[in-house]
């Protein structure tokens, strides 16, 4: 036996059409009132079961449709994934967000540039097999997006071996905060360097892989440049260039910054001056700064003394940097401020207090 | 009665009927905001034309990709309509097209068709455009 949605309806009519065809259905007007509700019901009862059909078919269709939608949608996610690994997540996302249009469109901004390269790439590399280079190369690459993309970096473009990460656009914390981030970023990257070469060195690869790092902040021209065919998100411009020329002028394994650069970092980095060099474009000669550690970072917790946030002391000692001599001295002359420090204190003290205890207190 | 020209929309269809020479078209996709508004002036008319007539050649075509519930509905009526003016002694062919994969249209039609005893029922397959 069928299941039959309409079984009930359909038992009613045959029942009523059961009874007129045995003329059991009233008599007079009572009878041809019950016909024309008959009709009426049995055109009603077959109206309702081709709509319910049309429905039921409307919504397979839907479904279909949405279905097809679906897949469509997969493909669509799945191909533009793979687009997206042509571009910067942060314009990617940018992009796919509505929040930017793939138009020709620069705009003028304060940004912080990184430059890296490893020193000798091409004479290091050929000797080896292509496979081992792409291997070694891809490798070296992804960790440096991976530090890149964690500390906020847009990556411009790789050019070889030589990779280009802006701060500043389409994401900003401020031009302080994004060169920060910027040296963080490059000294985070040195670091890993040491890992990696270790690494490799297990692996067989005897290579001396270093890197230089250059960074300058400065106002660039940022945006899409290119045609209406092809368009490329970069940066341009004359500070583009110093920080290029930074990084070819920094020790392996170093990191050099501009001026302007160290400007908005020197209050979390330690950085030496070096010799002014003379940059294509820039008119005066341009003071490198080569980085030697970050103030607040836990791995130099052993190196740096450093007290310069209460108005009226300032003591800054980079321990790795002096000599035993130097180190000697400088407990020399840290004693004599503390011998100096307490007796001001204690004659401080001692002035506004009546209680003689207290003074004996400190004088011991 | 001047004739009755509506270009199709994104959610209406195309109506081209010629009460002169008694031929009527219905094309495209059904699924109105509002059936009554948009169907219930166009059969005021139809009725009101074809309830006249005896004796007449009238030919109803339906071209229609798509129709939701309620243009059902509307459908289901016109071919009561046009069932009693047959019955009334005019020549009615209603001619039900679907294209030619369009199997859901092609089923609508047999169905919508099943009621016809008086008014001819033509169902037939378009070429895909």
């Amino acid at each position: 036996m069928s299941y039959e949605i309409f079984k009930k309806e359909q038992d009613a009519l045959e029942q009523a059409k059961a009874l007129v065809d045995a003329g059991e259905h009233g008599d007079g007007e009572a009878a041809k009132h019950f016909e024309a509700l008959l009709n009426a019901y049995e055109k009603l009862f077959k109206t309702t079961r081709r709509l319910v059909r049309v429905s039921d078919r409307n919504e397979a269709e839907l479904n279909k449709a949405t279905k097809a939608l679906d897949e469509k949608n997969l493909m669509l996610e799945g191909l533009s994934g793979k687009l997206g690994k042509y571009l910067s997540p942060q314009i990617y996302e940018a992009i796919f967000a509505g929040v930017s249009d793939a138009d020709v469109r620069t705009e003028r901004k304060k940004l912080t540039v990184f430059f890296s390269d490893i020193k000798n790439f091409t004479a290091t590399t050929e000797e080896m097999e292509p496979e081992d280079m792409t291997f070694i190369l891809n490798d070296y690459l992804t960790k440096m997006t991976e530090i890149a993309l964690e500390h906020g970096g847009t990556i411009d473009k790789y050019i070889g071996d030589a990779i280009m990460v802006f701060f500043g656009d389409p994401d900003t914390k401020g031009v302080k905060e994004d060169a920060a981030a910027a040296v963080r970023m490059a000294i985070a990257m040195q670091r890993r360097m040491v890992d990696l070469r270790a690494k490799w060195s297990d692996m067989g690869f005897k290579l001396p892989f270093h890197i230089r790092c250059g960074i300058n902040t400065g106002y660039c021209n940022v945006g899409n440049f290119g045609s209406e065919q092809r368009i490329d998100y970069t940066i341009i411009g004359g500070q583009v260039n110093l920080a290029a020329r930074l990084e070819s002028i920094c020790e392996p394994d170093g990191v050099t910054l501009s001026h302007e650069t160290y400007t908005h970092v020197r209050d979390a980095i330690d950085a030496t001056p070096l010799d002014p060099i003379q940059v294509k474009g820039i008119r005066d000669p341009v003071t490198p700064y080569s980085v030697e550690g970050i103030f607040d970072d836990w791995n130099e917790t052993e190196r740096y003394i450093r007290r310069d946030d209460v108005p009226g002391l300032r003591i800054w000692v980079d321990l790795l940097r002096l000599s035993d001599d130097q180190r000697r001295d400088a407990v020399h002359e840290l004693e004599e401020a503390t011998k100096l420090s307490k007796n001001v204190l204690i004659k401080s003290l001692c002035s506004s207090s009546k209680d003689l205890a207290v003074c004996s207190f400190y004088l011991y | 009665m001047e004739k009755i020209t509506i270009h199709a929309t994104e959610r209406s269809p195309a109506i081209d009927f010629d009460f002169a020479s008694n031929t009527y078209l219905i094309k495209g996709e059904s699924y109105p905001e509002d059936v009554t508004e948009f169907f219930g002036p166009i059969m005021e008319k139809l009725d009101g034309h074809l309830r006249g007539q005896s004796g007449e050649n009238i030919s109803f075509v339906f071209e229609l990709i798509y129709f939701n519930s309620s243009t059902a509905k509307v459908l289901m009526g016109l071919f009561d309509m046009l069932e009693e003016v047959a019955d009334e002694g005019n020549e009615v062919a209603v001619t039900w097209c679907y294209e030619e994969d369009d199997d859901n249209m092609q089923e609508l039609g047999e169905e919508f068709g099943e009621d016809l005893v008086q008014a001819t029922f033509i169902l037939k397959e378009l070429p895909l455009e």
